[in-house]
């Protein structure tokens, strides 16, 4: 059965997200969606296959629970589920490409959250665009990267109590759409819309993964595919046959929908964490930023505390010193 | 879409005012469930649920139970959002007409400390790592402690193959493998160095107990021990996992005669068709198989079912089956008991690497072939042929476990022995002295597969041409 099921998160584990993390929950949510993103691209300029690095954006969001986002830099932690989950899988890869990509990813270069269109204040990134000395990994950087990389790593196991065990639904989806004879439609096309809500909701901040089975998930993105391209569904309760239920299936098909309009609206709105004006990832020196703009404390009754001591907040401050001089 | 943007409000909302909506829609739909009740008591059921699903289109969010369900209106669910959350993926609930199977996996926290037990003795530094006797402060339980051997300065961080050592831990679950309590870290959680597995504790290792024996296992209790090794290894490759290091120090034996696969530190997921980076250095030499010593990059579960042949010979005799020098001699060694490939008995073995430089002496009939009847003369028909297609040269010769656990030879007297029959020893494992006989080590990770270069085996057979051929009739060994 461990291929088919996943643990899941406790009531009290994201109650205690939801109502007692010092993070206000749109910032919650922006780094969460800002992250998974940034884990996604990296995977793809890796070379990872999809079902590892979806693995990594599970094995992260779980780690989340247990610990606050805060206590490290975003786009550390995204690297080091990223490398922990390569490492288990068939495509491990080394620390020394793991750190270019981020290197690459997080540097004015990249072109990822950067949306071509609204480019307001662009004249200084269109110069920097392309130029390779701007994600240049030094060799003390690349040191320090990798030591925090591993780190990290130790961490997200320990909290996980060294369960790495992840079960996608994205081969019981193929499964049930062949049970369901493809609804009549493409084959290709069909599964295609199936996979691409199923690595949608990876991104979802509603944590879809961490709350619901693999076969519930499946269920659900086949349900919402096959509503997008019209096609004629069995006229009976035909989920059940997938051991889903009318409510669960609602809830899912819904979150899974819900993210795009969530993401547009980030966008577009005038002080979204994802909007214009913020381009670039988020790092934690923008959200301790945003947090001080309104007026609340850091590092106060989040799941972190024991790595908010003065000594790592010293060492980070190091750590952003010497990239700032660096970048 | 109109269920869509107000859903997506909820979405944007902050987590306190979706709490107030929820509850808000909770009322509402209570409302709406009981004159839904009323409406759809009196519908035919397919048109009941035609119109669930319009209705799940419309207003999914307010989540309506399905009208053609027999709940009593009267369900509540008076709770935090989360709780709904947490009900919804139905670890707890599901009171709908059909019968759904329900999964449940636990949850995942932070690990424990290791200060939760009190060290008692070590057992043994193997390969990978350090093993302590231990009590749990708690309970009084007895557990073996393995540590996770690991170089703090390491540039590829923690291995991979403790690593995986756990996971596959964790996913299984069978009599006659090693379970896995849990894996605890040292008290300094702040930087985590010290890393340990706490296995359930097993008396013996087969190894200690097979070099101390007086006499050698009775045909009874051999059948018993490797009905336990082949169950073991079928749940492992039904679970496609690939052990790659058994013998008979890995084969942890308890008092009451159970055995239990154990040293998870070789082994690795794999798929069918088979991953393609498989390393080609793994099993402790001794029982490793030939298609690895010649250097086939893609193999199977086939290598395990080598290890169980070699660890059957060595359950027979005490002394493990084929202790090569080295790889070149392993090979040699192999040769001399299972005969030479030919291209019938292994089609494609000459393709494999180190098979292209193999002088092998001329097949010349039946001086070339396996003499394992003849070494095992005490083994009746069925163990014999059993034990030699264990050790048959062709990988897809081999049985698989399954196949081996219908093996004629259990069902032959005498019939394997109860484990609770079974003898005790004196356990080693808790005791100061213990005699050990040197086995080679398992290969590490990351050393590069023997170039076996050019081999000449042309002299193996030398000596069998010589030996006096009967007079046309032999002694039948049975």
């Amino acid at each position: 059965m461990a291929h088919m099921t996943n643990p899941l998160a406790t009531v009290d584990q994201l109650y205690q997200r939801t109502s007692f993390s010092a993070l206000p929950s749109d910032l919650q949510d922006a780094i969460f969606f800002t992250t998974q993103c940034l884990t996604q691209a990296a995977g793809i300029l890796l070379r990872i296959p999809q079902s590892v690095t979806a693995q990594a954006n599970v094995i992260l969001a779980r780690y989340w629970l247990v610990e606050s986002p805060l206590a490290h830099e975003f786009s550390d932690t995204s690297a080091a589920a990223l490398f922990l989950v390569a490492k288990l899988s068939a495509h491990p890869c080394p620390p020394r490409d793991v750190c270019n990509v981020y290197a690459y990813l997080l540097s004015p270069s990249s072109v990822l959250f950067k949306s071509g269109s609204s480019d307001k204040g662009g004249g200084v990134e269109d110069k920097d665009k392309g130029d390779p000395s701007s994600y240049y990994l030094s060799e003390s950087a690349y040191a320090s990267f990798r030591a925090r990389i591993l780190a990290l790593e130790a961490r997200i196991l320990y909290s996980l109590s060294f369960d790495t065990h992840v079960a996608l639904p994205h081969p019981l989806a193929i499964t049930y759409l062949q049970a369901l004879d493809f609804l009549d439609l493409p084959r290709a096309e069909i599964a295609r819309r199936v996979v691409a809500y199923l690595n949608t909701a990876l991104l979802s901040p509603q944590l879809l993964y961490l709350t619901h089975q693999p076969h519930a998930l499946a269920v659900a993105a086949i349900y919402a595919a096959a509503r997008d391209a019209g096609a004629k569904m069995p006229a009976c309760a035909w989920w059940e046959v997938f051991d889903v239920d009318r409510e669960e299936l609602g809830f899912l098909v819904v979150g899974m929908r819900s993210l795009e309009g969530w993401v547009r609206a980030q966008r577009e709105g005038e002080d979204g964490v994802l909007s214009a004006k913020a381009n670039g990832m988020v790092t934690r020196a923008y959200v301790e930023g945003e947090m001080r703009k309104r007026g609340l404390r850091i590092g106060n009754g989040s799941a972190g505390d024991e790595m908010e001591d003065e000594e790592m907040a010293l060492m980070r401050q190091m750590d952003e010193k010497a990239s700032q001089l660096e970048g | 879409m109109a269920s869509k943007s107000r859903w997506a409000d909820t979405e944007e909302d902050a987590a306190l005012e979706a709490k107030k909506k929820r509850e808000k829609e909770e009322k509402k739909r209570l409302k709406a469930e009981k004159a839904q009740k009323a409406e759809a008591e009196r519908r035919a059921q397919a048109e009941a649920e035609a119109a669930a699903k319009q209705r799940a289109a419309q207003e999914q969010q307010q989540r309506l139970e399905p009208p053609d369900d027999n709940i009593p209106p009267t369900k509540r669910r008076k709770i935090t959002p989360e709780q709904d959350d947490q009900e919804k993926d139905g670890t707890t609930e599901n009171e709908s007409s059909a019968k759904l199977l329900r999964f449940e996996a636990g949850g995942w926290g932070k690990s424990r400390s290791v200060e939760n037990y009190d060290k008692l003795n070590d057992i043994e530094e193997g390969a990978y790592g350090w093993v302590a006797r231990a009590k749990e402060i708690k309970t009084g339980k007895v557990v073996a402690l393995k540590r996770l051997k690991f170089d703090p300065n390491d540039a590829s961080g923690l291995p991979e193959t403790g690593l995986r050592e756990i996971q596959i831990l964790k996913d299984c679950s069978h009599r006659n493998i090693v379970s896995l309590r849990e894996v605890v870290v040292g008290d300094d959680t702040s930087r985590i160095e010290n890393i340990f597995l706490v296995l359930e504790f097993l008396e013996h290792d087969l190894m200690s107990v097979l070099g101390d024996m007086p006499e050698p296992f009775l045909a009874s209790e051999v059948k018993t021990l490797l009905l336990q090794l082949a169950s073991g290894v079928a749940y492992l490759h039904d679970h496609w996992v690939l052990h790659r290091d058994l013998k008979t120090s890995n084969l942890l034996l308890n008092n009451r005669g159970q055995l239990k696969i154990a040293d998870f530190g070789m082994a690795r997921y794999v798929g069918d068709p088979p991953p393609p980076k498989l390393t080609q250095l793994v099993v402790t030499l001794w029982y490793r198989a030939p298609e690895l010593l010649l250097g086939a990059k893609t193999y199977g579960a086939a290598v395990d079912m080598w290890s169980v042949g070699c660890i059957f010979g060595e359950l027979l005799t005490r002394e493990p089956l084929l202790q090569g020098k080295n790889e070149v001699d392993e090979l040699a060694k192999i040769f001399e008991l299972c005969g030479i490939p030919t291209d019938e008995s292994w089609p494609g073995f000459r393709r494999l690497p180190n098979a292209r430089h193999l002088r092998l002496p001329k097949s010349s009939g039946t001086n070339t072939g396996p003499i394992i009847r003849a070494r095992f003369p005490l083994l009746t028909a069925a163990g014999s042929a059993l034990l030699s297609s264990l050790l048959s040269l062709n990988p897809d010769r081999r049985p698989t476990a399954k196949e081996m656990l219908d093996h004629e030879f259990f069902r032959q007297d005498p019939k394997p022995k109860h484990e609770a029959m079974f003898p005790t020893f004196p356990s080693k494992a808790g005791q100061e002295r213990r005699r050990r006989r040197s086995t080679p080590n398992a290969p590490g990770r990351g050393q590069k597969a023997a170039d076996l270069g050019t081999m000449d085996f042309s002299g193996l057979f030398a000596s069998r041409e010589k030996e006096e051929r009967g007079g046309g009739f032999s002694l039948r060994m049975v």
